[in-house]
């Protein structure tokens, strides 16, 4: 089964073997190619180029394209405020002051939108075959909020007239977005709207439901999967939300995704969810990453209706190993337990010795693997060092150590290794996670010889 | 004789005019502004604080909670005499450098005033040396300081450091807050007080100013 068929049998409510993992890098793709977020959200070579890494690193079974809340607001008159490791920031409103309701409905070649295309168009004819592709759209609470600022929390109480004429268009806003993004080979639309969470499940059936309805159902006629991602404590609005009819929910870690899942599955609804993004991902090891999502899937009754996701948006400088880590939990979940229980086990002492790396014979390349067969970055980096070997031959030894065996996890220990995959030259570390040039590790080796 | 609680369900409920009346009515009828603030005001905001802090009331209702405390303040305030406006306690406040986010900034000054505290509100995208200048200006006794993105909450030790550098770190209270802002982070760049939400950052500001 391909990750693309994975995603479409589970938003199809279907039974199978695995769970689908979706990773959403945003800007985060940049940083695998080593581009900034302002150049993968403005050079739509540089963004394919960025996709394609993560497509071969973290082996998604969907991968979204863009995660920009900003396009749809730059084009009706937000003033943006661009950072080079995380996506714009809305920095101005055009309807702060002034209660109208616009009516210009952004076209196909307006502002980033043919960026966005462009690099849909190009991943759909490179991946889309096994992959399933997101196009994400800023829902239309959130649009409203960018257009008219916060006044739209007061106004929903003062002036909640104003409040639904604003929804009826930034709705228009989303449909016609959506019907693009369709167009261009989206297989699942997401409907992005983090502002959500911050609403009482009354207000949402007040102002929202029959927006995001209208969304979905859009969506739905047009022959495409839907999502609704939301951010933040959105506990309260899990039911209100699965109300709207879309085929899929996803949540952060404000959400306790278990009984999150309880809610999505009384409405039969897909629910995708939800690595913590900061105290995890971004700040934990890789071993904190595989436990968590192991410990997340074993906290759940069940795995029906479930994609294995990022909390949200991933930022930009998550270390590349620990989604790495996540994505081979998904995966191989019972290799990856097993894994980390051998880890936790203090009782496993090293058994061997280490080599003499002050008077090693001839350089010694070791590779650190997961596992090169089912992890795609511990299969590339693996590559890259069998091809060295090839390279210099009898005048080179290298060695591979799958995390699988617990005698090479105590190696790790000993040794120190902390991210997976990595390559070490005469014991010093060289490369982790992002697999080394030909160019570059040759020299390497011959300043070992 | 005043009525405290209709004042307070009307303020939770964002009556801001009936609410400004109320408030009239109580002075005309003798009681101090004070006791008005104390039992009518503030004591709905505290309500408002815990409702938002377990998810019973959202963002909307504390805007307009937080109005109509404005609109009891505004015919109160004249009515005060030297005293009834002790300070208890000054806070300076904003979003840090590069973050426009003031949703969540502006709820912890909506929780921090319903403590009675004055707050210095800097607004968003503050740099390190602005909230140090402005604490040492105003003699403040906490600086809180708002983040919502990973990438920005970094700047959250620089202001730590900048309080460092102005000598006045073990003068100052330094709070930070935000959705990617944790206790280990806190901890991690030498702030004194984490709050997940507005309603406990204001109990642990009350906290600190009354210690």
């Amino acid at each position: 089964m391909t990750g693309k068929e994975k995603i479409i049998a589970v938003l199809n409510k279907e039974k199978i073997d695995s769970i689908p993992w979706l990773p959403f890098a945003g800007v985060h793709a940049g940083k695998l190619k080593g581009y900034t977020a302002k150049e993968v959200s403005t050079d739509a070579g540089k963004l394919i180029d960025s996709l394609r890494e993560v497509n071969k690193l973290y082996k998604p079974d969907g991968q979204p394209i863009m995660f920009d809340l900003q396009i749809e607001a730059e084009i009706l008159g937000c003033e943006l405020l661009w950072s080079e490791d995380a996506p714009p920031t809305v920095a101005s409103h055009p309807l702060s002051d002034v209660s109208d309701i616009p009516t210009h409905i952004p076209a196909v070649d307006e502002g980033r939108i043919p960026l966005s295309v462009e690099a849909m168009k190009a991943m759909k004819a490179e991946i889309g075959e096994h992959t399933a592709l997101y196009g994400l759209i800023t829902g239309p609470f959130t649009l409203a909020s960018h257009l008219r600022g916060t006044n739209i929390f007061m106004d929903m109480i003062m002036n909640p007239e104003y409040v639904t004429s604003l929804l009826e268009y930034t709705t228009r806003v989303a449909n016609a977005v959506a019907g693009y993004y369709i167009e261009a080979g989206m297989d699942v639309i997401a409907v992005v709207d983090p502002l959500v969470s911050q609403i009482s499940p009354a207000h949402f059936a007040e102002f929202m439901d029959k927006p995001f309805s209208k969304v979905f159902d859009y969506i739905r006629t047009n022959g495409a999967f839907s999502s609704f991602f939301v951010c933040g404590n959105a506990t309260a609005n899990i039911a209100p939300m699965c109300m709207t009819k879309p085929d899929s929910i996803s949540v952060d870690e404000n959400v306790n995704l278990a009984e999150a899942k309880k809610v999505t599955d009384s409405f039969d609804i897909v629910i995708g969810g939800n690595i913590p993004l900061t105290s995890i991902m971004l700040f934990g090891t890789q071993q904190d990453n595989m436990k968590n999502t192991i410990d997340l899937i074993d906290s759940l009754d069940n795995t029906d209706r479930l994609i294995i996701a990022p909390g949200c948006d991933m930022p930009y400088d998550i270390p590349i190993e620990n989604t790495i880590g996540v994505q081979q939990a998904v995966h191989q979940t019972d290799q990856i337990r097993a894994m980390v229980e051998n880890y936790e086990c203090t009782e496993i002492v090293f058994e061997g010795e280490l080599p003499d790396y002050a008077n090693l014979e001839r350089p010694l390349i070791e590779v650190f693997t997961l596992d090169s067969i089912t992890c795609a970055a511990c299969t590339y980096m693996k590559a890259s060092a069998m091809d060295i070997k090839k390279h210099f031959g009898d005048k080179v030894d290298m060695v591979e150590y799958k995390y699988t065996e617990p005698q090479n996890i105590a190696r790790c220990k000993v040794m120190e290794v902390k991210q997976l995959p990595s390559i070490y030259i005469n014991g010093e570390l060289k490369y982790s996670s992002i697999i080394p040039n030909r160019a570059g590790f040759v020299s390497e080796v011959e300043k070992c010889l | 004789m005043a009525d405290f609680e209709k004042i307070s369900e009307l303020m939770q409920k964002g009556r801001a005019d009936e609410v400004k009346q109320l408030c009239a009515d109580a002075l005309a009828e003798g009681v101090g502004p004070k006791e008005v603030l104390e039992k009518g005001l503030l004591s709905a905001m505290n309500i408002v604080g815990e409702k938002f802090k377990n998810n019973e009331v959202f963002v909307p209702e504390v805007l307009i909670a937080a109005r109509a405390m404005n609109f009891g303040l505004e015919v109160l305030k004249p009515a005060m005499v030297d005293g009834d406006m002790d300070e208890i306690g000054k806070v300076v406040i904003g979003t840090v450098k590069g973050d426009l986010h003031d949703i969540g900034k502006n709820l912890v000054k909506i929780m921090l005033e319903g403590k009675g505290l004055t707050v210095i509100d800097l607004g968003a995208d503050v740099s390190a040396e602005k909230f140090i200048e402005t604490a040492i200006n105003e003699k403040a006794n906490i600086i809180a300081c708002s983040a919502l993105l990973t990438t920005t909450m970094t700047q959250m030790e620089s202001v730590v450091k900048a309080a460092v550098d102005a000598g006045i770190r073990d003068n100052i209270t330094i709070m930070v807050g935000g959705a990617p802002v944790t206790q280990k982070f806190c901890d991690s760049i030498g702030a004194d007080i984490y709050a997940a939400d507005a309603a406990t950052a204001s109990d642990k500001a009350l906290e600190v100013c009354t210690s």
